[in-house]
């Protein structure tokens, strides 16, 4: 029996879908515990109160309200001191964040004021009696870690994406809370928060790269590669020197060895063979689907997935499923 | 202007890690070692400063082993005036140890500045930084990716998933360092003759207590061979079942 | 004596004087460089001198430009006694050699007077036609000075002509007619008409006018681009550009000196004294900057203009730091702004350096032995070296090469990855046995880590196991011996790398190396010895023409279309070591149906692939790309196949004929003597 504290992350006055995640693995830690209670914290300005309802949809059995002007932005002074206050007293055991960029801002500091070690960006996680055991890839993934926090309460953060949110129903309850310390007189301002896809992805931080190469034949048919990033929605669109250097692309959008290194979720290289020059920019790509018509392209040798054949025919085909596929995911 | 930059001593990534017998730790032969690469940038954030300013002095502090000299030593190469090492033999496995160190070094020095990594890519820990801050209770903004400093006041740009937050925050003040802050000078050879004479403390790290310990290291499962699906269009719907349900990025 | 004897003896050794003033201050101004002793080996130096410099070898390559300038410089060798003879008349009226000479001697020295004036007069009125009529497109590229060559020409037309009007009008005159055919014909049919008295006052006129421009002609020279007339053998022999030496490797540089505060070259007095003797030896030919693959395409680099600017750059700095010290040490602002200015930057642009391909055609074509490429990579030195400047996209190649010791970052434990089911043992494995093998088979990082690069590794390894050649691979050990690095300018990164291979190496007490990268096979053969590598490193087109001639080799050559196969000549093998033939003879062995076809340049004249000195990992963005240029030359040849014997050139060969929308296949030697192999080995 041990009652999690969990920060559900909003932005711009919504919450985001890992705050449902978050909220998913509170749930998980509080009933691996024996059964307590999840208080899910959400800080905004006016109005934030209004759509609380998917935070006990996925068990949060309350929900702790920080509404106020100064929360309009993210605050992470006044937040930390307000949640590191809440979870002063032993009322908690556990408290858990996402580990986005907010969270991974927003836990150390609580976690510090707090005096307690911090278990970041975990993958999935256990108790061992009452102490969390979390997995935690460590040297680029290339490692994985099971780390054991021991403090209390034990703060962690979980990956996005790492937990699927459930549903866990029950009545919502609220509770007005107000901040600690006064929110107004915080050091650090956000002043503006530029919401990003307004322009065009930027290739680093893309989590999908479409790159297109020689096979693509002319500049021209590189809106096969737009309309693709267009269906992902979340997708930019680079190229290989050999077509920089052609002018079908500007040398910005360069991907290899003197152009761009990029490590996305998910590249998908369209008529690229695969030379040295290029696989250095991107080898450290998540998951690699190549097309290219000839099968025995080097692409292949390191894609996860591959189709052999005509890009023309291909990319339209591809640019449909996936579109179809975002409309009902 | 005075700033500090701590840095780390992290292994080269291009390499196949093995873990050591008693699966805890990972196997340290064969490794190569840099400086992590966003420590590199805040160093390079810092020097940039200081040109700006026409004066000043950067202070690089790193916690690591006896070998970590030469990560400060390249620190030094670019333009840095100043190292100090942290000893300790083993790399702490909390973050929040190594906060405390650092902060214990750096609280008295006076600095208009202090800059981290946003992370170090081997702990992948991202804590040290904000965690220094609370211990400081300094000013604290992560992630910086564009940063304008002037008359004791900073702005700057912070990266989120799909969004930016621009920010204000006075001086002294703590900042993380992201990518596309800007490139990292590589060390001349006249840098590298200058810094055989440059200034390197070297005393114990007093760490504590550790709220986080390692139980197991492990390597992933092998990445699955690539597969050909198929030809043309027809290998369409296979793909796409696969990105939704195997490599889940869809 | 006369008074014209005193007259002239008072201009002689006026003019001597102010000849020996400026030859001493130019050979001052060279001391403004470094030392550097160039006196070893004299035996080569003098074969180079007699080879290059007096039978004129080099500026030959240009057959009929070159046999011009090579009459003019003949005939001026000869013509000197001639005038050796009219300085001494100048003093004692009347004087010949024939007041010396036996006949037998002298008759055959009056002929050859004759021959050589008109010898010398046939080229130089074609020359000038060449200059004023023709303009060949390398005297016009840069922006040179045409119009002293042209004032030249017309003083060596007008030398020419006063002599040969000073013998006939002696004829005329009454002078003894033997020998004097060319002469004794124009007095009887041109000059038929001249009398005694008129001729003799033509002749008297014409000697002044000859004599005196010879004075002027040689107190003309320290102060124009023609300084070569006198410094040009001298340089031939204090040149190392064809031996002695180590052809092609870069200047050894000691990074752990004691005091060094410089490293590479920023201004002139960075440079060895006998960079700058390159300057005083250029006559703006323009013929290395006619090779150049860099300027050919459009690129800023000319290496004529780095000499003539180096040139130029001693010039302005000694004449200042002269008029400093003779204004009692103490600089005007002006002179110390010239003082601060520097050969980099001010003269020469990082541009310019950044864009050669080190393929060393200017050094090959250059007539008097200059190395250009000396001077670039001297300062690419300081600039990576002292000041980290460098394009930006060379920073992912060198952080690269430091941590992963391979220019592009791929993990050094997929090294061997290409050899899985080859059953091929590492130098550890057979260690451990306390084997040793008969050679390291080097594989390199194009041959490691590209894709296509790896097809030429395991076609070599087939050979070599067909051929039951004892060889081992270094694996996982194997790291980048630094070369790129070191032609990039970044000598310590090269040197650390350097010694770690040395290092492995000699773990294994490795003798014979056989490698088929040419960047690899030049720089542990012929770079390695200079910090402490000493083995035989063999070129695998070299090592397969020896397989071959051993019959090791078991190949099908009954079967087979008659090919048509253009070799594309790499650089490293070619120019840099002189390898030409064995790619060659092994396509003709291996392929005996084969035509080989070559492209326009080709051999030492093969155009660069535009990979080399560091290129490969830099941007192209100006002008044509240099691998087009020379992939349409080598699809131009008709072939059904190019063939190269380097995986850098396979690279840029095999996009630019993609690039050209060709689909000739581009293969590696290896890969065509693979394909005819009788027996496969077991997969």
């Amino acid at each position: 029996m041990a009652n999690v504290l969990v920060f559900a992350e909003s932005r711009a006055g919504e919450l985001r879908k890992v705050a449902y995640e978050a909220v998913t693995a509170a749930r998980r830690l509080a009933d691996l515990s024996g059964g307590g209670n999840v208080h899910a914290v959400v800080a905004g300005g006016a109005g934030i109160a209004g759509a609380l309802e998917g935070l006990a949809q996925h068990g949060a059995d309350s929900v702790l309200v920080l509404e106020h002007a100064a929360f309009t932005h993210y605050n992470p002074e006044a937040l930390s001191a307000t949640l590191a206050a809440r979870l002063t007293g032993g009322t908690y055991r556990y408290a858990v964040f996402s580990a986005t960029s907010q969270g991974r801002d927003l836990s150390p500091r609580v976690a510090a004021k707090l005096g307690v070690g911090l278990a970041a960006d975990v993958t999935s996680f256990e108790l061992d009696g009452e102490t969390v055991v979390a997995k935690h890839p460590q040297n680029n993934g290339k490692v994985i870690a099971t780390i054991a926090i021991a403090g209390a309460p034990a703060v962690l953060s979980v990956r996005p994406a790492a937990v699927q949110p459930e549903v866990n129903a029950r009545p919502l309850s609220t509770e007005a809370i107000t901040s600690s310390v006064d929110p107004s007189a915080s050091r650090v301002k956000v002043v503006e928060l530029q919401q990003g896809n307004t322009g065009k992805l930027d290739l680093n931080d893309a989590p999908v790269v479409i790159a297109g190469g020689r096979g693509l034949k002319s500049p021209e048919n590189f809106k096969l590669c737009d309309d693709l990033a267009d269906a992902f929605g979340n997708a930019a669109v680079g190229a290989t020197r050999a077509v920089t250097d052609e002018g079908w692309r500007p040398h910005s959008d360069q991907i290899g060895q003197t152009g761009r290194n990029v490590s996305p979720n998910l590249y998908i290289a369209v008529g690229i063979s695969g030379a040295i020059q290029h696989l250095a920019g991107m080898r450290t790509a998540r998951t690699i689907v190549a097309i290219n018509k000839d099968k025995d392209a080097p692409i292949f040798k390191i894609a996860d997935y591959g189709i052999v054949g005509d890009v023309l025919e291909i990319m339209p085909a591809f640019t449909d499923a996936v579109r179809k596929a975002r409309a009902q995911g | 202007m005075k700033i500090a930059v701590c840095i780390k001593r992290v292994p080269v990534m291009e390499v196949k890690f093995a873990i050591s017998a008693d699966g805890t730790r990972v196997e340290e032969t064969g490794l190569k070692y840099d400086v992590n690469d966003f420590d590199l940038w805040a160093i390079e954030a810092a020097l940039q400063l200081k040109e700006k300013a026409g004066a000043g002095e950067v202070t690089v502090i790193s916690l690591g082993p006896d070998a970590a000299q030469e990560q400060i030593r390249k620190a030094l190469a670019m333009g840095a005036d100043r190292g100090v090492l942290l000893k300790s033999d083993s790399m702490p496995s909390d973050g929040f140890a190594v906060a405390r160190a650092l902060a214990a070094e750096l609280k008295d020095g006076g600095y208009d500045l202090v800059l981290f990594g946003r992370i170090a890519i081997d702990s992948m820990n991202q804590m040290t930084g904000p965690m220094v801050a609370e211990l400081l209770d300094l000013p604290c903004v992560t992630n910086v990716f564009k940063l304008d400093i002037a008359a004791g006041k900073g702005t700057a740009h912070r990266a989120l998933e799909g969004a930016t937050e621009v920010l204000e925050f006075p001086l002294p003040a703590l900042l993380t360092i992201d990518d596309g802050l800007n490139k990292e000078r590589l060390p001349s050879l006249k840098g590298i003759m200058a810094a055989k004479k440059k200034p390197l403390d070297i005393k114990p790290a007093s760490l504590g207590a550790m709220g986080v310990t390692v139980r197991k290291m492990e390597l992933p499962a092998d990445r699955a061979a690539g597969r050909i699906l198929g030809e043309n269009a027809d290998a369409v719907p296979e793909l796409v079942r696969l990105l939704q349900t195997e490599a889940k990025v869809l | 004596m006369t008074v014209s004897n005193v007259v002239f003896a008072v201009i002689l050794f006026g003019a001597l004087a102010f000849f020996a003033r400026s030859a001493r201050r130019l050979t001052r101004w060279l001391h403004i460089g470094h030392d550097e002793v160039r006196t070893d080996h004299p035996d080569v130096r003098t074969k180079n001198f007699l080879t290059i410099g007096l039978a004129q070898t080099k500026i030959l390559r240009d057959p009929l430009g070159g046999l011009m300038h090579a009459l003019v410089f003949w005939g001026f060798m000869v013509l000197g006694l001639g005038t050796i003879e009219i300085m001494i008349q100048g003093l004692f009226t009347g004087f010949t050699w024939d007041t010396i000479l036996p006949r037998f001697l002298y008759l055959p020295y009056v002929v050859s007077q004759e021959v050589f004036a008109v010898f010398v007069l046939i080229p130089v009125a074609y020359l000038l036609y060449r200059r004023l009529v023709i303009k060949p497109k390398r005297f016009t590229v840069d922006p040179v000075h045409g119009g002293d060559a042209v004032f030249i020409l017309s003083m060596i037309a007008t030398l020419m002509i006063t002599l040969l009007l000073v013998f006939a009008m002696d004829l005329r005159a009454g002078a003894s007619t033997d020998g004097r055919f060319i002469s004794g014909f124009l007095a009887n049919t041109l000059f038929a008409g001249v009398s005694p008295d008129t001729a003799r006052t033509v002749s008297h006129v014409s000697w002044w006018v000859h004599a005196l421009l010879i004075l002027y002609f040689l107190n003309h020279l320290p102060f124009s681009k023609h300084l070569h007339v006198l410094t040009s053998l001298i340089n031939v022999w204090f040149s190392n550009t064809s031996g002695p030496g180590r052809v092609g490797a870069m200047r050894p540089m000691d990074l752990e000196a004691e005091n060094a505060d410089q490293f590479g070259a920023s201004d002139v007095e960075h440079l060895s004294w006998k960079n700058l003797l390159d300057g005083y030896s250029c006559t703006e030919c323009g013929r290395c900057t006619a090779a150049c693959p860099a300027n050919l395409t459009g690129k800023v680099l000319s290496p004529r203009m780095i000499v003539v600017k180096t040139r130029a750059r001693l010039t302005e700095k000694a004449k200042t730091l002269d008029l400093v010290a003779a204004g009692g040490g103490v600089a005007t602002a002006e002179q110390t702004a010239v003082l601060d200015k520097k050969l980099l930057d001010d003269w020469i642009t990082e541009e310019e350096l950044w864009a050669c391909t080190s393929c060393r055609a200017c050094v090959e074509e250059c007539p008097v032995s200059i190395d250009q490429l000396d001077i670039i990579n001297e300062l690419r030195r300081d600039l990576v070296l002292m000041e980290s400047r460098f394009p930006e996209e060379l920073a992912p190649a060198l952080t690269s090469l430091e941590r992963n010791g391979s220019p592009w970052a791929f993990s050094p434990a997929d090294r061997e990855r290409w050899s899985e089911g080859m059953d091929i043992p590492t130098m550890a494995e057979l260690a451990g046995r306390g084997e040793q093998p008969d050679i390291l088979f080097w594989v390199g990082c194009m041959g490691s880590f590209d894709d296509r690069a790896k097809k030429i590794t395991v076609a070599f390894a087939r050979i070599l196991q067909a051929a039951d050649v004892k060889f081992a691979i270094l694996g996982q050990e194997e790291t980048c011996h630094g070369d790129p690095a070191r032609r990039m300018g970044n000598e310590y990164l090269y040197q650390m790398l350097a010694k770690g291979v040395i290092e492995t190496l000699d773990g294994y007490q490795v003798k014979t190396i056989v490698t088929f990268c040419p960047h690899c096979f030049h720089q542990m053969g012929k770079e390695f010895p200079d910090i402490g590598g000493h083995y035989d490193v063999i070129h695998h087109t070299d090592y397969i023409e020896r397989l071959l001639a051993e019959g090791r080799v078991p190949l099908d050559t009954e079967h087979g279309q008659r090919l048509k196969v253009a070799y594309h000549d790499s650089c490293y093998l070619g120019r840099y070591n002189d390898i030409y033939d064995s790619p060659r003879n092994t396509l003709r062995k291996a392929l005996p149906v084969v035509e080989l076809v070559e492209p326009a340049r080709t051999k030492s004249r093969g155009l660069c692939c535009g990979a080399g000195g560091g290129r490969m990992w830099m941007e192209e963005n100006t002008g044509k790309r240099v691998n087009v240029e020379r992939s349409e030359e080598l699809l131009a040849t008709g072939a059904d196949q190019i063939a190269v014997a380097c995986p850098f050139c396979m690279t840029m060969i095999t996009d630019g004929v993609t690039g050209a929308g060709s689909n000739v296949p581009v293969l590696d030697i290896s890969e065509v003597v693979a394909s005819r192999l009788a027996v496969t080995t077991p997969a």
